[in-house]
Formats: C-alpha cells, sequence, structure tokens
C-alpha cells in the first residue's frame, strides 16, 4: 500500500477529537464496504443456481453448515443495512433538499455551525435509537430460527 | 508542560520533546515561540497576526486541526501537547505545509464575481446593489481567512487528494449565492464532477474546526441542492443589469446633496 493513502486511510477512519457528524460518517463508510462486500458474495452466491438443482441444494447444504459463523454474519449485514439506510434517508434530506441545515447568518462569536446544530444531532440519535432497537428484535428472530430464543 | 513536536526536516521525521515553563494565558503559539526562542532555533512555524485574522499558524494539536494563537493550554486540559503539522499536506520542514495546491483549488473556483457582459464590472456607471437580507445569504462564507484547517480535517480529502475540497467549495457557493453573479454555468464545470461537489459524503469535520464559523459543510450541501435544482428549474433572475438600475434610479451623482454638517455649533443640535 502506498505511503500516502495509509496514512490517509488511517487519517479518514479516525474520528475520534471531532464531531456526531464525522462519527457517522465513519459507520457509514464502513457499514457501506460491508454491504458491498454483501453484495458481492451473494451475487456469487445465487451464480450457483446455474449449477442446477442439485448443485444449488449443495450450496445451500454448505452455507447452512456455518452455523452460528452464519448467525453473526446475518446480524452484522442487518446492522449495516439498517444502518446505512437510515443514515443515508438523512444525507438525502441534507444533500438533496438543504433540510437540517440552517440558513446562513451572520457568524457571531462563539461560532456554531448551523449545519452541525440541534435539528442534525436530533435526528441523528433518533436513527441510532431506532436501529439499535431494530437490530436488537432482528438479533433475537435470528437466535429464535436456530431455537436458541423462543420466539 | 511537555511540548511533543512531530519534526520534518524534507526527507524524514520525528518527534521530539521539549519542557516548556507556561502560564495559564499562554497559547500554543507562545509555547512554539518560547521554544524557537530558548531551545530549539531550527523548529519551523508559520504565524503572523496572533489575532485569528490571518490564518497561517494552523497546525493539528492533540488530534484536531486549529490555530496555534487561538487555542490556549488550559482549554487543552492535558499535561502533553502533540503538535503535527496540518494533515493532508505536503511537508515542506516541521510544522509549515506546502500550501500551493490549496491555493490553486481555491482559484479554481473562480472565486470573483462572474458578468455575462465583463465590461459591466470595468465601466459600471452604478454600484451594484445587494440588499442586506440578501447579503445574510452568503456573508458568512466571506468570514473565511484561507487557514486551511477544514482540508486538514476533511475525512475525504485525506483519501482523495484530487477532491477540490471544503475551502474552496464554499467559495464556489459563496459566489453563486450572490445576486451579482452569472457565473454558475462557468464554475458548475469544475464542480459537477467525481472529484468535485459530490466527492462530499457529509461529514461535517470542516465545519467542526473552522476557526471564523465560516461552516463549509453547509456551503456544500446547498451547493449540491442548488445543482440539483439547476437542473430542472432556471436560476433566480440574476441582479438587474447596472443599465436597469440606472433607468429605474437617479445615478448618485444626480441626487440631492445632503447638507454640510455644520461643525461649529455641534453636530447634534437639534435632538
Ligand atoms: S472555511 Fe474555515 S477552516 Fe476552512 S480555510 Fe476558511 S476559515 Fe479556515
Ligand atoms: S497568527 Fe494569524 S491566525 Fe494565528
Amino acid at each position: 500500500m502506498n505511503k500516502r493513502f495509509k496514512s490517509g486511510l488511517l487519517t479518514s477512519l479516525n474520528p475520534t477529537r471531532y464531531n456526531l457528524e464525522r462519527w457517522s460518517y465513519t459507520l457509514h463508510r464502513i457499514t457501506g464496504v460491508i454491504l458491498a462486500l454483501f453484495l458481492i458474495a451473494h451475487i456469487f452466491e445465487i451464480y450457483h443456481v446455474t449449477l442446477g438443482i442439485a448443485g444449488w441444494n449443495q450450496t445451500i447444504a454448505e452455507l447452512s453448515n456455518l452455523g452460528v459463523f452464519e448467525l453473526i454474519g446475518m446480524w452484522i449485514i442487518a446492522g449495516s443495512a439498517l444502518y446505512h439506510g437510515a443514515n443515508g434517508l438523512r444525507l438525502i434530506l441534507n444533500e438533496l433538499f438543504g433540510l437540517l441545515l440552517g440558513k446562513p447568518r451572520l457568524p457571531e462569536y462563539p461560532y456554531s455551525p448551523m449545519s452541525l446544530g440541534r435539528n442534525q444531532k436530533i435526528v441523528i440519535y433518533a436513527i441510532t435509537i431506532i436501529v439499535v432497537a431494530i437490530w436488537i428484535w432482528a438479533g433475537l428472530y435470528l437466535l429464535a430460527g436456530l431455537g436458541i430464543v423462543r420466539w | 508542560m511537555k511540548v511533543r513536536v512531530l519534526r520534518n526536516d524534507g526527507s524524514k521525521q520525528w518527534w521530539q520533546e521539549f519542557s516548556v515553563e507556561s502560564s495559564k494565558r499562554a497559547t500554543v503559539l507562545d509555547l512554539l515561540l518560547n521554544i524557537r526562542e530558548t531551545q530549539d532555533h531550527t523548529l519551523a512555524f508559520r504565524h503572523s497576526c496572533q489575532m485569528g485574522s490571518c490564518g497561517s499558524c494552523g497546525i493539528v494539536i492533540n488530534g484536531k486541526p486549529s490555530l496555534a494563537c487561538q487555542t490556549r493550554i488550559s482549554e487543552l486540559k492535558s499535561e502533553t501537547i502533540r503538535i503535527e503539522p496540518l494533515y493532508s499536506y505536503p511537508v515542506i520542514k516541521d510544522l509549515v505545509v506546502d500550501l500551493n495546491d490549496f491555493v490553486n483549488k481555491h482559484r479554481s473556483v473562480k472565486p470573483y464575481i462572474i458578468r455575462k457582459n465583463p465590461q459591466e464590472l470595468e465601466e459600471a456607471p452604478m454600484e451594484f446593489r445587494v440588499t442586506s437580507a440578501e447579503n445574510m445569504s452568503f456573508i458568512q462564507y466571506d468570514y473565511c481567512i484561507m487557514c486551511g484547517l477544514c482540508v486538514a480535517a476533511c475525512p475525504t480529502v485525506a483519501l482523495d487528494p484530487q477532491f477540490i475540497g471544503p475551502q474552496a467549495l464554499a467559495q464556489a457557493y459563496r459566489y453563486i449565492a450572490d445576486p451579482r453573479d452569472e457565473g454558475f454555468k462557468e464554475r458548475k464545470a469544475e464542480l459537477d464532477t467525481s472529484h468535485g461537489v459530490w466527492r462530499c459524503h457529509f461529514a461535517g469535520a470542516c465545519s467542526y474546526v473552522c476557526p471564523k464559523g465560516v461552516d463549509p459543510a453547509q456551503a456544500i450541501q446547498l451547493l449540491k441542492r442548488e445543482i440539483y435544482k439547476r437542473m430542472f428549474v432556471r436560476g433566480p433572475k440574476v441582479g438587474a443589469p447596472v443599465s436597469v438600475l440606472a433607468k429605474q434610479e437617479k445615478p448618485i451623482s444626480n441626487q440631492p446633496k445632503a447638507p454640510p454638517l455644520d461643525f461649529k455649533s455641534g453636530v447634534n443640535q437639534n435632538e
């Protein structure tokens, strides 16, 4: 890996010392990468359909052999999709409609940027709470599938 | 008080530690000046105004891009201060970074008023009018002192050196929002690209570190909205050309002159 890219990647993925929005940016990127990898794996899985019924059944059987790993994997993918989707909606409000950003004004000391203001924060917290709640529910649902939890 | 500085002589970099006496009111810039005066005169850093107006003292203090002259030691609340040159810029020496690329990107968005008829700028018989309400829509972005902190804080610049960056994009929006400007199409060529405005994913770190309350993140999102919007609708009618204004109102030279002030008897004598 080239040095410039490596230090850039480290700087880019390190939101400590920064604002809440940058944390959600980092999470958005990471979940995005997870979803992209999942999509590739998923397309590869679907491709086995072309091997006929026997081939497909074998693939499914092999996948269900993964047991707990499949469960954890599914749970991570569910969480990623939830967060990426919900945060994506917020970004659409920001970028397409210019909402939650406040209006430009005469800056007065001590400066507090409007685009990182209260409305933005409320929406981020709301998204986090909703996503975590649904994610826990999804976890229980997956556990129920394995018979570990009674649904 | 311990100060750790990431030094760089152009070919290699190393951490160097200094112990410095400091008073409660001292700023990080004071510490650096102190070190240079009493301990190591080879330490290189930039500064000028010492009051947050020139934008030359940007460095990374304890992991956050900040102006050295505007950061008090007491507000850092740490016994050791870690000082690095601004992220994402090529380092020339110690804390001095190369700002050429930064300035060129600023230039590339044409940060000045563009008129379809450039003569209007050269030979205007009257001033271009901007109401104070209109002024409010961009005055915030005028506060930029080009310190470059926003670019150092931006996680996207860190990964894509070709990205125009928050400072230049905010300035592009400042001129697009200006009611006197007719340069949207010209600037769009630079902005509506994959290394332009669409590369921004709104981490907001630029606005968080900006020492002047410019809020570049806001400008960039509004710029995106403007570009979307103008795919479907025409832009606002750009400020009345000078000739129309001249028809509507008397030129300044023809307006009645205010009576001269009577200094002898005092200005506010009737009040
Ligand atoms: S927008 Fe703010 S942080 Fe960026 S260069 Fe201007 S003053 Fe500095
Ligand atoms: S010395 Fe001018 S901004 Fe710090």
